[in-house]
């Protein structure tokens, strides 16, 4: 209230905030409805997972890092395991390297198609996300099926995977594939000739390949703005040397491109999962991995479905770790909402934060103060100690 | 019994009660049709009325910088010019309560009301969405206010009269006015959305972006009765627009069917498209709507005058 004052005024959106699912605070300055400045603050969910994996043992942590996002939580099990297996110098057998490729693109669907509702809700298009949210459910079934659980499949385990496809999940995997690539066509033609749709997403937003590279953009955002990138192509992991991935990219950089990249990996992903299924590996599904990882310090990346998953995994040579650094995708692309949303309405900045697909929780690291100057400092465990007793006196 | 009437008339039927429920079912039809056309379930029968007691059980919580008295007012008079408006018009296909010369444009303006208090009270409030949703709300009553206007003035032509009740007899006694006067339904239809904020015209309480508008600081009462009138405004401007175009309405059958039928259309628009924004809204409105509206009626003007 106090800034209705003076000649700015700011729209917070966050941390509690309806277009939000997660807290995070934006700060948009209006004039009218024009956005002339917009801000960002991050850090309301921070778990310290990180600082928590190093009193937890190797096997552990495994769950842990599951835990780090509730919507790419295979990938980042998939990131820690494939470095902690090159510490130790071992090899995941062929199946086990394909079952974990298969439930990351499975997963990858998932997260698109959950996306591309939210996308169509923050626009006030509730039909698509009622529609999209309800065929998500068909590869929500298949991970259920596949693994057991719909969010945290836990397949992972150091050295393999535990759980395995037979003829008869692999023809319902296929059927639900069929299902979604029809749907997904459907979707795809909504959103590129849809008019009020397109009068919403087409010209808003926009960022240059020059700026997605300056921002350090990854994943769909980046690719949407003609950047090819993408780790399953520039460094493939796990099964992705054997199966031929297609890059896709879209040169307009706007949100109607971001939509197009998603739903066009859709299509990829499908594509994937089925070249996966009719050329599975046969063998065995684990190898024993010492309960010790031998000292050293590896980069694991992965791409999420958000883009680039950064992993650093030091060892010590005990059975717990010495330090793992997890850097999320969401992270890299905040950036680019700051730096596109000036000069669009106040009714695009929903749109905008939904475009790079933000995934809150994932992203907050570090407990970093800022004060009323702007100033920062760390705060030591006893400051923290001593704030919480004065605070809650 | 003289006395008795007027009050029978204003708390039961057709004003009142009536009103009342009636908004609450057509709500409750709204909401389960737009839930269907999204696959959704939708709610149950009673859902509308459920929410309203509950809200009114609640706590009304006055937010400190704001005119106490204008606060808990404007629902009211948003309320009551509503159920007004409603003595005007042939509700359940009856003849209006009231009538005289002109009572079409004050029928109007007692239904703009609602959509005034809702920008008065956005205003009234210090809180940034409210003011955001507030602004939105009356750039809205801009743009569509005058295309409805014209809308309805094309059968008010033709008819010869200002008064709702004759211009429904002569909707009665001739071809239904949809068919000579398209473009004059179109727009009274998508107007009447864009008086209730209904999707794609929900720019001023876009949850995604302000919250809810200019709404945003009621809770209990005053948004209870807010939503009422809301319902109230949707059933009158149904009867209205049904009585104008679709043939007027004879008897209680033909109106249940007719408003219902118009629900149905006014349903289904509203899942078929994405939000427009504020600035999209009164584009549309002043390039298309009012240039149409405007080009039916002195098509209608001249074929009068030859």
């Amino acid at each position: 209230m106090a800034n209705q004052k003076g000649s700015k005024f700011i729209i917070p959106i966050g941390p509690q905030h309806p277009a939000l699912k997660e807290p995070g605070h934006f700060e948009f300055t209006v004039d009218g409805e024009i956005v002339t400045g917009a801000s960002v603050r991050l850090g309301y969910v921070h778990r310290g997972i990180e600082k928590a994996t190093e009193g937890r043992t190797w096997v552990q942590n495994l769950y842990l890092l599951e835990r780090v996002c509730g919507i790419c939580s295979h990938v980042h099990a998939m990131a820690y395991v494939l470095g902690v297996e090159r510490l130790a110098g071992v090899d995941a057998p062929p199946r086990a390297q394909a079952i974990r490729t298969l439930t990351a693109e499975l997963e990858r669907v998932h997260s698109h198609l959950l996306w591309l509702g939210v996308a169509a809700h923050e626009a006030g298009f509730d039909t698509l996300f009622m529609y999209s949210w309800r065929d998500r459910e068909t590869v929500m079934d298949i991970l259920e099926s596949l693994t057991g659980n719909r969010v945290n499949y836990s397949v992972n385990v150091l050295g393999g995977v535990k759980v395995d496809v037979n003829d008869a999940l692999r023809d319902t995997i296929l059927k639900g594939m069929d299902f979604l690539e029809e749907r997904t066509r459907h979707y795809l033609n909504v959103v590129t000739t849809d008019s009020t749709f397109l009068a919403r997403t087409r010209g808003i937003g926009i960022m240059t390949a020059a700026q997605a590279e300056e921002l350090g953009a990854v994943g769909p955002t980046a690719r949407a703005s003609g950047v090819a990138r993408d780790v399953r192509v520039d460094a493939p992991y796990a099964y992705y040397p054997s199966v031929d991935v297609r890059i896709v990219l879209a040169q307009a950089g706007d949100l109607a491109a971001r939509f197009v990249v998603r739903i066009q990996e859709l299509f990829e992903s499908y594509r994937l999962i089925r070249t996966i299924l009719d050329n599975l590996p046969q063998g065995e599904l684990e190898v024993r991995v010492s309960r010790r990882i031998p000292e050293g310090e590896t980069v694991s990346r992965v791409e999420a479905p958000r883009g680039e998953l950064f992993y650093f995994i030091k060892a010590n040579g005990s059975d717990k770790p010495e330090r793992i650094k997890v850097r999320t995708p969401s992270l890299c692309n905040f950036g680019t909402v700051v730096a596109t949303a000036i000069g669009h309405k106040l009714a695009d900045m929903p749109m905008l934060l939904a475009g790079i697909d933000p995934c809150f929780s994932c992203n907050d690291r570090m407990v970093q103060v800022i004060d009323q100057n702007g100033a920062s400092r760390l705060w030591s465990w006893e400051d923290l100690v001593r704030h919480g007793i004065e605070t809650y006196r | 019994m003289n006395a008795i009437s007027p009050l029978l008339v204003l708390l039961f039927f057709p004003g009142g009660l009536f009103i009342l429920a009636g908004g609450l079912a057509y709500e409750w039809v709204d909401r389960k049709l737009v839930a269907r056309f999204q696959n959704r379930i939708g709610p149950r029968w009673f859902q509308p009325l459920a929410d309203v007691a509950k809200l009114l059980a609640k706590e009304e919580i006055v937010p400190d910088g704001v005119h106490a008295g204008l606060f808990v007012g404007l629902p009211l008079v948003a309320l009551a010019g509503a159920l007004t408006a409603a003595l005007y018009v042939p509700m359940a296909g009856l003849k209006p309560a009231f009538s005289f010369t002109g009572d079409l444009i004050v029928a109007l303006y007692l239904l703009s009301l609602m959509t005034l208090c809702t920008g008065l009270a956005g205003a009234n409030t210090a809180d940034r969405f409210s003011l955001i949703g507030a602004t939105r709300t009356l750039t809205q009553l801009f743009s569509y206010e005058a295309p409805f206007l014209l809308s309805l003035l094309g059968p008010a032509i033709v008819a010869g009269t200002w008064r709702i009740d004759q211009i429904h007899l002569y909707a009665q006694s001739h071809p239904w006015l949809l068919l000579t006067q398209p473009v004059g339904f179109l727009i009274a239809i998508v107007g009447l959305m864009g008086k209730l904020e209904l999707p794609p015209f929900d720019a001023p309480e876009a949850e995604t972006e302000i919250v809810s508008g200019a709404l945003t600081e009621y809770s209990g009462r005053g948004l209870a009765l807010f939503r009422l009138g809301k319902n109230a405004e949707l059933f009158i401007g149904l009867t209205l627009v049904a009585a104008f175009y679709l043939g007027g309405l004879v008897n209680p059958l033909a109106f249940l069917l007719k408003t219902l039928g118009l629900l149905f259309v006014m349903a289904g628009l509203q899942s078929l498209f994405a939000r427009l924004r504020i600035d999209q809204t009164v584009g549309l409105w002043w390039r298309y709507g009012a240039l149409l509206a405007l080009a039916q009626l002195l098509v209608l003007i001249i074929f009068r005058g030859v």
